[in-house]
């Protein structure tokens, strides 16, 4: 017997290749296949290179299951399941490393793909997605059986989402975040060749994927991709170029490193005003409330800085998305936890007091971080609130609120105003500008939407925890 | 012939960019192309594409229907 499914909904941010649709049901993630697309897939699922990518993680665990979609009949030849993400994220929310190695990943993929006679349809970041620090590229629709002497369609999108936002760090120490996420097509060359004169011309690949690309799509642009594919074909282009051509690309992509400078956020554990013990209690603290949870799969760590208390989560949870407003101190994070091989720990880039926006089309083509975060069953919010309440001028009221969208447990350290680092931030500020900045107020107003399971205040003196547990 | 255009609008400048990125052998398809364009342009053309593209257009502002006409 066939089980009852609810009717899967389709997923905002897949409409692009009308050959294929993502829904979303009961925590599944289908696919569903058009006719053309069905018999590529085919193609792909018997081939040596797809069992390879599956046995390696790199492409999303996919198997096709007997399920029907909605959509007008014969709309979907075949369903694909995939298995979940516990956390999407976008490519305005990586750090400069994982940038790199969401691209070196595309294009190791196209090689692959190339080898064993298929090609990609595209070449977005938005393609890419982590399992903690781990890329894996989600589109199984994306790969198709190549033809003779075809270029590869996604080489302008691979280069306007991935590598012109590389280039921009290595080359101008510039964070390419902001064009990201105002831009869901990416950088464009001729924003790119603006940026990028004088001397500048002589970094590494500006002149060929940045100048010569510009110029080159300005003097085309009244021709159709059609009759220059045929001119292409004609002229000898071959399958043999596209794999040079991605070969060359990967070699640009490995020398666009970026060598993050020194931030104050970076020795932060040595700078800070913790004492030994106030930490053991901290960790003490943290760890009860997670024992105590409902539901630990996703929790949020935000204000991650180096990680410490993700990690810490992780021991206990299914998942830990660790959200940090510094690039660098992510960016380090991340290379650490690349090397430790972890898979259940996502760091990702974030000014809390600014989170990602929706974006694209009807603006749900890319979900908004409070839309994402509010799956969380956790929320830990360690030394961020007076960031937020004093650094930002954010009532505590709005916060207390914010705090409400997220994990149905919350993990909240609140800064006294006579602590060193809430002192700091205070300096800047005009006295008593902040009347109501004091843990009594802000323990009032999180117990209204809250029940406060917890609260204790650090051996210091100056920072007290609060545990609470959303009432639904 | 099967149409071979993707879903994605590739860029049709991209395409050729994409054969420089690729080295020597991709440089000589891409001036193997050019070449063809400009000789292209002087080649006395068939009554059927002379009905097509009246005038001889530069290169650079060639219509798509002048850029087959390439083709031989």
């Amino acid at each position: 017997m066939t089980p009852e499914h609810t009717r899967p909904v389709a997923e905002p941010g897949s409409f692009r290749d009308p050959q294929t649709r993502v829904f979303h049901a009961d925590g599944e993630v289908l696919r569903g296949l058009g006719a053309q697309a069905a018999q590529d897939w085919k193609a792909l699922r018997d081939s040596e290179f797809f069992a390879r990518t599956q046995a390696d993680r790199t492409v999303t665990a996919t198997e096709e299951i007997d399920r029907e979609l909605p959509g007008e009949p014969g709309t979907w030849s075949t369903t694909l399941r995939h298995e979940p993400l516990p956390f999407v994220t976008y490519p305005y929310e990586w750090s400069h490393t994982m940038r790199q190695d969401a691209a070196r990943l595309h294009l190791d993929l196209l090689r692959q793909a190339l080898a064993a006679g298929f090609t990609m349809k595209d070449g977005s970041a938005y393609n890419l997605q982590w399992r903690g620090a781990a890329p894996e590229f989600i589109d199984v629709g994306s790969f198709e059986p190549a033809k003779p002497g075809e270029p590869w369609a996604g080489y302008r999108q691979f280069c306007q989402t991935l590598l012109y936002p590389l280039m921009l760090q290595a080359h101008l120490d510039l964070d390419p975040r902001a064009l990201l996420r105002s831009q869901i097509d990416g950088v464009e060359p001729a924003q790119m060749r603006r940026l990028l004169g004088g001397t500048k011309r002589l970094a590494a690949g500006v002149l060929k994927h940045v100048h010569l690309h510009d110029s080159i799509q300005s003097r085309n642009a009244d021709r159709s991709t059609g009759a220059v594919r045929d001119q292409l074909r004609d002229a000898g282009f071959n399958t043999e170029l596209v794999i040079a051509a991605a070969k060359a690309t990967a070699k640009l992509v490995a020398k666009l490193d970026w060598a993050p400078p020194a931030t104050h956020w970076g020795d932060y554990r040595e700078t800070c005003s913790y004492s030994e013990d106030d930490r053991a209690a901290k960790q003490r603290f943290v760890d009860s409330a997670l024992e105590a949870a409902d539901k630990t799969d996703l929790v949020l760590d935000l204000g991650a800085n180096d990680g410490v208390f993700s990690r810490q989560a992780a021991a206990k949870a299914g998942y830990v998305v660790a959200v940090e407003a510094d690039p660098a101190v992510v960016d380090t994070l991340y290379r650490q936890l690349r090397a430790e091989g972890e898979k259940r720990i996502l760091p990702i880039v974030m000014d809390l007091a600014d989170p990602s926006p929706g974006g694209g089309w009807a603006s749900h083509e890319r979900a908004s971080f409070a839309d994402r975060a509010a799956k969380a069953d956790v929320t830990l919010a360690l030394a961020l609130v007076h960031h937020l309440a004093i650094g930002r001028n954010v009532p505590l009221p709005a916060i207390v609120d914010w705090l409400a969208g997220m994990g149905h447990t919350v993990v909240v350290e609140f800064v006294h105003a006579e602590d060193p680092m809430a002192r700091k931030l205070l300096a800047n500020k005009p006295d008593g500008l902040f009347p109501d900045y004091h843990v009594e107020t802000f323990v009032r107003l999180l117990g209204e939407r809250f029940d406060i399971a917890k609260r204790e205040t650090l051996p210091g003196g100056t920072r007290t925890l609060v545990a609470g547990v959303r009432r639904d | 012939m099967e149409s071979h255009l993707a879903y994605l609008d590739a860029g049709s400048g991209s395409l050729i960019v994409q054969a420089l990125v690729a080295g020597t052998a991709g440089v000589v398809v891409a001036a193997k192309l050019y070449w063809r364009r400009v000789t292209g342009m002087f080649r006395r053309k068939t009554p059927a594409e002379a009905t097509v593209g009246t005038t001889a257009a530069p290169v650079e502002t060639a219509t798509p229907a002048a850029a087959t006409a390439d083709k031989d």
